[in-house]
């Protein structure tokens, strides 16, 4: 008995100390790139409403483990994962989760940003129209709420009909991030979504994360330890497909407890 | 507890170990300066005396110094985990060790007013707290540079011997007071000098919860209460 | 600083022959240009294109010829590109992972560099045999055969060509394949697939040899698909070969005229191109 206790105090450390219900229960969870052995036995509880940041060297699995949570590498055949993840109790990788909830229910914003090429007002409104049934006044709101939410409304309220083309880097990134929200998902993914931003634009959308964490359930994956610092309520560290450590942001960097973890915050990696 | 190997910038490493060495260069000062204090205490040198006063700006220059450098490491490298507690640590101990260098200086102050005071007997018993006291600084700066947890505890039990040092002095130096009036100028001065070293001895405990905290990240469990209350009560 | 007489001497080298090379290139497509201009110059006049393909001796147009090659062209793309852009679509989107895929790339490439000729025979041996005569379906049906390899294989590229983010974003949103196709990345690589598109056309303008198997020739203005209809190129080629003087004047004029729709068309491209990209 005492021998599972400590090995489940191995595989889920600091998962008693985070505050509030969980919405993103990941257990077990392996994955391949064909032969390849991306993620091993990952068991990780993620808390509702809060901000969580995952960080590690490059290699380590992060970006691998943020894009199971949407299955979005089912468009890739070779690579698969085994194990379970658990969105308010139902586990998403079975076969039978349908992709088209699971989208709605997760958003996903990535590095580049990827606006479609056509008008402002059609990017946002774009997953809309997919899932409901809305009058075209109805989803002129709903585009406008979203853009609020983004902090992009001010600044484009006046040419919604144009190109999302026009738009600087960091107003398209906003763009997509409005995209995301509008279909009202409860999670966002973030996948190092302001590495190819400026730093203004990046404080921008670290303040929007920062005010959305009231309504949706958040995960970022950043190489930037400074980010993972400011953004997060609770950190992730993996170190070659494995979770390292996992805890309250406050903790890890200030005290973290496993060695690899030390090292890689203090700068004595590699 | 020690870390395991160099920062991959080696420029912090350098600033870091420049922290410690200015630590330890403050610590040798203000050590020095209590002892020397002590003995122009006891052989009346009024000009060593006067020296130590005016060595005291020095160290006063190096806590200003050890302060910008801890603040321009937190401000350019961004320092994290045990890092960060080193580097407000040394923040933290330079303001207490400039503190026992100014007792130093008070000690000093008070030498041209104790003239013909080797005769006292209690003085060799001051000495004794000097020595205990000064050892305790300069093996808890070495702790600290060290990141030795063990050793900063360690010095923490030993503040209990300087205590009862200044009880017995205490004692000793009212039961004189008492016996030869005209000597209370002199034992009054005598007294401060005994507070003041058995306020190194506490700072020393101070600095060694500081350095606990720094190596390991947590607090050192809080010392039992101290003998003297129990003792003035009775 | 001075640099080495060497590395400059071979700088100024490699400048020269780009630019002889150029100039190389450039010289005869201005000599075509120049000599099918003054060649046809007597027969380049309004009456090209009003009045129809003359008996042997006398002066006339080519109407007819450009009424039938336009509308096997028009005929020709709207078989062949559609059919074009879904397969080349179908290689992008499943290409890199199944094996069908692969084969029909392979042999779309075939398809590609086959020569037009054998396209032509096979067409007259599928249609024109079996129904007993020469017909514009026919002709429109070959050139539709050539233009097809080429609308898959840029339409494939110009697909490719789409960041992979994008098409994630847009299946993260959680749409449908077919959604993901038609309003993102069609929307993404719209200027690169009609330039593919366009290229192709331009190919199929100036085929003869399918032609000559196919739709053949008519001297007469004729609409009727179902028979032999007039072309630019086919009436190039008889009349060039004739020994009219009037109907080498008109085969140059014709020349010159295709020449032009080709250069006019690849400008067009380059337009569209410079246009998708500035976006």
């Amino acid at each position: 008995m005492n021998d599972t206790i400590t090995a489940l105090r191995i595989a889920v450390p600091d998962t008693a100390s985070t505050a509030g219900p969980v919405k993103i229960d990941i257990r077990d969870l392996d994955f391949y790139y064909g032969k390849s052995h991306a993620l091993r036995d990952v068991s990780m509880a993620i808390p509702a409403n809060s901000v969580t940041a995952i960080i590690g060297p490059s290699g380590c699995g992060k970006s691998t483990l943020l894009r199971t949570i949407n299955r979005i590498y089912e468009l890739y055949p070779d690579q698969y994962a085994a194990g379970s993840i658990a969105i308010d109790g139902r586990n998403i990788l079975d076969r039978r989760y349908a992709l088209s909830d699971l989208r709605r229910l997760v958003g996903m914003v990535f590095q580049k940003p990827t606006p479609f090429a056509s008008s402002i007002r059609s990017n946002v409104a774009f997953g809309l129209s997919y899932y409901e049934r809305l009058s075209r006044s109805e989803i002129d709101d709903r585009v406008e709420a979203a853009l609020r939410q983004a902090a992009l409304w001010d600044e484009v309220k006046d040419k919604l009909s144009h190109s999302a083309l026009g738009l600087s880097g960091g107003q398209q990134q906003r763009l997509c991030i409005a995209r995301t929200i509008a279909v009202r998902p409860q999670i966002l993914l973030l996948d190092e979504a302001t590495s190819a931003l400026d730093p203004i634009s990046t404080a921008k959308i670290e303040e929007l994360i920062h005010e959305l964490r009231e309504q949706f359930t958040i995960v970022i994956v950043t190489h930037n330890m400074q980010q993972a610092a400011r953004v997060s309520q609770h950190t992730a560290f993996f170190h070659l497909g494995e979770l390292v450590e996992f805890g309250k942001t406050s903790e890890i960097f200030t005290n973290p407890h496993e060695q690899r973890t030390r090292d890689y915050i203090t700068g004595r990696f590699g | 507890m020690q870390q395991s190997r160099e920062h991959t910038l080696k420029a912090f490493d350098e600033d870091l170990d420049q922290l410690r060495r200015l630590i330890i260069e403050m610590g040798g000062h203000a050590e020095r300066s209590i002892r020397e204090a002590m003995r122009c205490l006891i052989e009346q040198d009024l000009d060593g005396a006067a020296r130590v006063v005016d060595a005291d700006r020095m160290l006063d220059a190096l806590d200003l110094e050890t302060e910008n450098r801890a603040v321009e490491i937190i401000a350019l490298r961004a320092p994290m985990a045990g890092d960060l507690r080193d580097v407000v640590a040394a923040l933290k101990i330079s303001a207490v060790v400039e503190r026992i260098g100014d007792y130093g200086k008070n000690i000093a102050r008070r030498v041209p007013l104790l003239e013909d005071v080797g005769d006292i007997e209690p003085v060799s018993v001051l000495v004794e707290m000097a020595r205990m006291a000064t050892n305790m600084v300069h093996d808890v700066l070495l702790a600290f540079v060290e990141r030795d947890a063990a050793g900063a505890q360690e010095v923490c039990r030993r503040d209990q011997a300087v205590d009862d040092f200044y009880d017995s002095v205490f004692r000793t130096l009212l039961t004189f007071m008492m016996e030869n009036p005209q000597n209370i100028g002199h034992c009054a001065h005598l007294l401060f000098v005994a507070k003041n070293l058995e306020r190194v001895g506490d700072h020393a405990t101070n600095i060694a919860e500081m350095v606990f905290y720094a190596a390991t990240g947590e607090r050192l469990v809080e010392q039992p209460p101290k003998r003297r209350k129990e003792r003035r009560r009775s | 600083m001075a640099i080495p007489l060497r590395r400059r001497a071979a700088d100024i080298a490699a400048f020269a022959f780009a630019t002889f090379a150029t100039a190389f290139g450039l010289v005869w497509l201005m000599w075509i240009l120049w000599t099918t201009l003054i060649e046809g110059a007597k027969a380049l006049t309004p009456a090209l294109f009003m009045e129809m393909t003359p008996p042997p001796g006398s002066v006339g147009g080519l109407l007819n010829a450009f009424y039938g090659s336009a509308v096997m062209i028009f005929l020709g793309l709207i078989i062949g590109a559609p059919i074009g852009v879904a397969a080349g679509t179908f290689l992008a989107e499943q290409g890199r992972y199944s094996r069908l895929a692969a084969v029909v790339s392979f042999i779309n490439d075939i398809l590609l560099s086959a020569p037009s000729i054998v396209l032509g025979l096979f067409v007259y041996e599928l249609v024109v045999r079996p129904s007993g005569h020469f017909s514009g379906y026919a002709g429109a049906l070959a050139l539709a055969m050539i233009l097809l390899p080429v609308v898959v294989r840029t339409t494939d590229e110009a697909l490719r060509l789409v960041p992979n983010q994008m098409r994630e974003a847009a299946f993260a949103l959680g749409m449908p394949r077919w959604r993901v196709t038609s309003q993102i990345l069609y929307k993404s690589a719209m200027s690169a697939i009609l330039t593919g598109i366009l290229l192709g056309v331009a190919r199929i303008a100036g085929e003869t040899a399918p032609l000559l198997f196919t739709a053949l020739n008519n001297q007469f203005w004729s609409a009727n698909l179902n028979a032999p209809l007039a072309n630019v190129p086919v009436v190039i080629f008889q009349y060039a070969m004739s020994p009219y003087d009037e109907w080498h004047e008109l085969a140059w004029a014709g020349a010159f005229v295709l020449t032009l729709f080709v250069l006019l068309l690849n400008l067009l491209v380059r337009f569209l191109a410079r246009r998708g990209a500035s976006k």
